[in-house]
């Protein structure tokens, strides 16, 4: 008896062990300074909950294909970091990840919004935790238009008339603005939304909410672009090779003067830029009949805790503590933009620890007008035929009427896989 | 069972259980995969050969790849068997410093497969690159390499070309087995070096020459980094091979079944192409001790 009480009590004694002291991995992608901080918050917030916790972290390009891979397999980590478009793909029944309104006694939930915890709900079930709200803006180089005695636009004619007058100051190998892939094809999304007033899905009847002229009309706004050299043409940009925008000379030089970039990438651009160029986010351009701003807006990526976690209430207590315990707080800093936990905004807006230039670039996000965004805009399927059909258009092989026909037909064959059953 | 040949399964058994479990399991399952719709989050539903007829009636895209791929493997396998063999041919020589030319020329295949090298290969092409700065001091015009789909694909072939060195190094080592007395006996009879290249070293060759078609046949079918890299599979998916299509299918719009039906009709082609090989090596391929004439 007495062997057994305590072997009893040896497993007890184990299990409370394991209980509050568990091992963790949590996975997330960025660059550098991201990676930096978040190793040291989860330094920070495992001593603090008594927790240690595997660092598993990468760039952008191919986390999705290693987060699906292990999703598959059911390996991904305790903490994941989920770009809020993968949502459906990856929780179309709101099973994928753990509900975290069962972890509502660990987490404090009040720091989010409604919205903000709507936007991350599918069918009853909170999958995560956004981190921010994030939006694309209009990123000028101010140096390179002062240079060549050119206002910062505020309206699409401006915007052309800028383009020519910086072509006829600085010479032909200075363009006015960046757009190619994901940014050509969310430029033509904002031209439909200004004139519409639609986003792309129609959340009503799962379909896309445009018709083919407005989707033209969006097309053929981007193809002006290129007749008036406002950007350069898809064959121009390709012939420096498969090369992000901030990594080329002409955009370290200010020869390219702007682009539509995510608020929270602020920095990525910024930096690469040449001594004394200044970089800053402005209101969006809107044409003179817009019925919105047009602003592309969501919730940028959330903590999700994995639904195959073995201790989800010692994830949770992370997850906390990176969100809304001042500890974490002060070490994750902005490196995930402006924080969506309001405690954590304050905080760090309190210490002037947001870079001036996110908040400015938030700022601008926030105070936009725009539909609600639907998730599948950024569907793979979805912005692979976007993106091809617009290349497409681009090389002269189709019309507009053609591209947006296509476009319109492919992204509906999608939503369709997505119909309830 | 004797002690001998348990030792000997001994030491087969690790290579036998890799080939089970990393190269058999998925082989077959994807062969299952093929035939089902499966997107990697819930389990795989049977759909018969509905992939392979939506591959063949429907996909303009796989159409487009598969004839990409096909260019690509055609160009590229006989440029850099020919290639191989030329340096090959000249490295043959006693030269002075001639260990250090086969070093250095065996170097790119080597670093050839790299992501460096790739980027590199970006750079050299570009429009302001090296080959294009080439261009304009000769008085030519630069060119768009990469932004036009004419020209995309011949800079991909030309980075595999490049990594000559595997080949090379067995064609170098096949023309050193070539018995010298063959070619003195050729130039008394007053054979050229052109005549002996033609009647004595490449029949003699023709062993290695088909290894290495096969082996470098193989390997272009499979090529991914170069193309990933340097231009994404673009422009207008001049560049897009059949194994970047593959990895979209599976990782980035996560249609498994789909990604391995595709990934099946890739290894019937290879496997068809080297049937062919195969048996047309019988009019061809000449190994010692033959008693053709």
């Amino acid at each position: 008896m007495k062997t057994l009480m305590t072997t009893a009590a040896l497993a007890a004694m184990m299990t409370t062990s394991a209980a509050s002291a568990a091992d963790l991995r949590m996975s997330w992608w960025g660059g550098e300074s991201r990676h930096v901080a978040t190793q040291e918050a989860l330094k920070i917030c495992g001593e603090k909950h008594g927790h240690t916790i595997a660092p598993e972290f990468t760039g952008f390009d191919g986390y999705l294909e290693k987060l699906t891979t292990q999703m598959a397999g059911g390996t991904e980590a305790d903490i994941v970091q989920v770009n809020w478009p993968w949502l459906p793909l990856f929780s179309k029944d709101g099973n994928g990840f753990a509900d975290l309104n069962g972890l509502s006694d660990v987490i404090d939930l009040t720091q989010l919004t409604e919205e903000q915890r709507a936007a991350v709900t599918v069918d009853g079930k909170l999958n995560g935790l956004p981190l921010s709200t994030s939006g694309r803006v209009f990123f000028f180089n101010l140096t390179t238009l002062e240079e060549a005695g050119v206002a910062v636009p505020t309206t699409w004619d401006e915007f052309f008339a800028a383009a020519e007058a910086l072509r006829a100051a600085k010479g032909d190998e200075y363009t006015l603005f960046n757009a190619v892939k994901e940014t050509a094809q969310l430029l033509v999304t904002l031209a439909v939304v200004q004139k519409t007033g639609k986003d792309l899905v129609d959340p009503a009847t799962n379909r896309v909410a445009w018709t083919a002229e407005e989707l033209a009309a969006g097309i053929a706004h981007y193809g002006k672009m290129v007749e008036t050299k406002a950007i350069r043409s898809m064959q121009e940009d390709a012939a420096a090779g498969n090369v992000n925008l901030y990594e080329k000379p002409e955009w370290a030089e200010g020869k390219i003067a702007g682009s539509y970039e995510w608020d929270s990438t602020y920095s990525k651009y910024a930096k690469p830029l040449n001594e004394g160029q200044n970089l800053q986010a402005v209101a969006h351009l809107r044409f003179d009949d817009a019925v919105v701003d047009g602003i592309y807006a969501k919730p940028s990526m959330f903590f999700a805790v994995s639904a195959n976690a073995k201790d989800p209430k010692a994830a949770a207590q992370i997850v906390n503590c990176l969100l809304n315990e001042a500890e974490g707080i002060d070490a994750l800093g902005d490196t995930r933009g402006l924080p969506a936990s309001a405690i954590a905004a304050k905080r760090l807006t309190d210490a002037g620890a947001i870079n001036p230039n996110v908040a400015a670039a938030n700022a601008i996000v926030m105070a936009a007008s725009g539909p609600t965004i639907s998730p599948f805009n950024e569907h793979p399927e979805v912005r692979g035929i976007f993106i091809d059909t617009l290349e497409e258009y681009a090389y002269g092989m189709i019309s507009a009427d053609e591209a947006a026909e296509v476009i319109i037909d492919g992204a509906n064959k999608v939503l369709r896989g997505f119909d309830p059953s | 069972m004797t002690a001998r040949r348990m030792l000997g399964l001994g030491y087969l058994a690790p290579y036998i259980a890799g080939l089970l479990v990393f190269t058999m399991v998925p082989f077959l399952a994807s062969l299952y995969l093929s035939f089902t719709d499966y997107n990697l989050m819930s389990a795989p539903v049977w759909t018969g050969l509905q992939n392979y007829i939506d591959l063949f009636t429907s996909d303009r895209t796989f159409r487009r790849s598969l004839t990409v791929t096909l260019i690509y493997v055609f160009t590229t396998v006989p440029l850099k068997l020919a290639f191989a063999l030329f340096i090959a041919y000249i490295l043959n020589y006693r030269l002075r410093g001639i260990n250090f030319f086969r070093t250095a020329f065996y170097v790119p295949s080597i670093l050839g497969g790299s992501i460096a090298i790739a980027v590199l290969w970006r750079y050299i092409f570009a429009t302001d690159g090296l080959v294009n700065m080439g261009l304009t001091a000769m008085g030519f015009e630069a060119v768009n390499w990469f932004g036009d789909p004419g020209n995309a694909l011949f800079t991909i072939t030309l980075l595999r070309c490049w990594q000559f060195g595997s080949a090379m190094v067995i064609f170098l080592a096949a023309l050193q087995s070539i018995d010298k007395s063959l070619y003195e006996a050729a130039a008394i009879d007053g054979a050229s070096k052109l005549h002996s290249f033609i009647f004595i070293t490449i029949p003699l060759l023709t062993p290695v020459i088909f290894f290495n078609l096969i082996m470098q046949m193989v390997q272009a079918f499979q090529e991914f980094n170069g193309p990933y890299i340097i231009t994404g599979g673009g422009p207008l998916k001049s560049t897009y091979l059949l194994p970047l299509y593959i990895y979209d299918e599976a990782f980035k719009r996560f249609d498994m079944g789909y990604a391995s039906a595709i990934a099946w009709v890739l290894f019937v082609i290879i496997m068809v192409l080297t049937l062919v090989a195969f048996w047309s090596s019988k009019k061809w391929v000449f190994y010692a001790g033959d008693k053709r004439s």
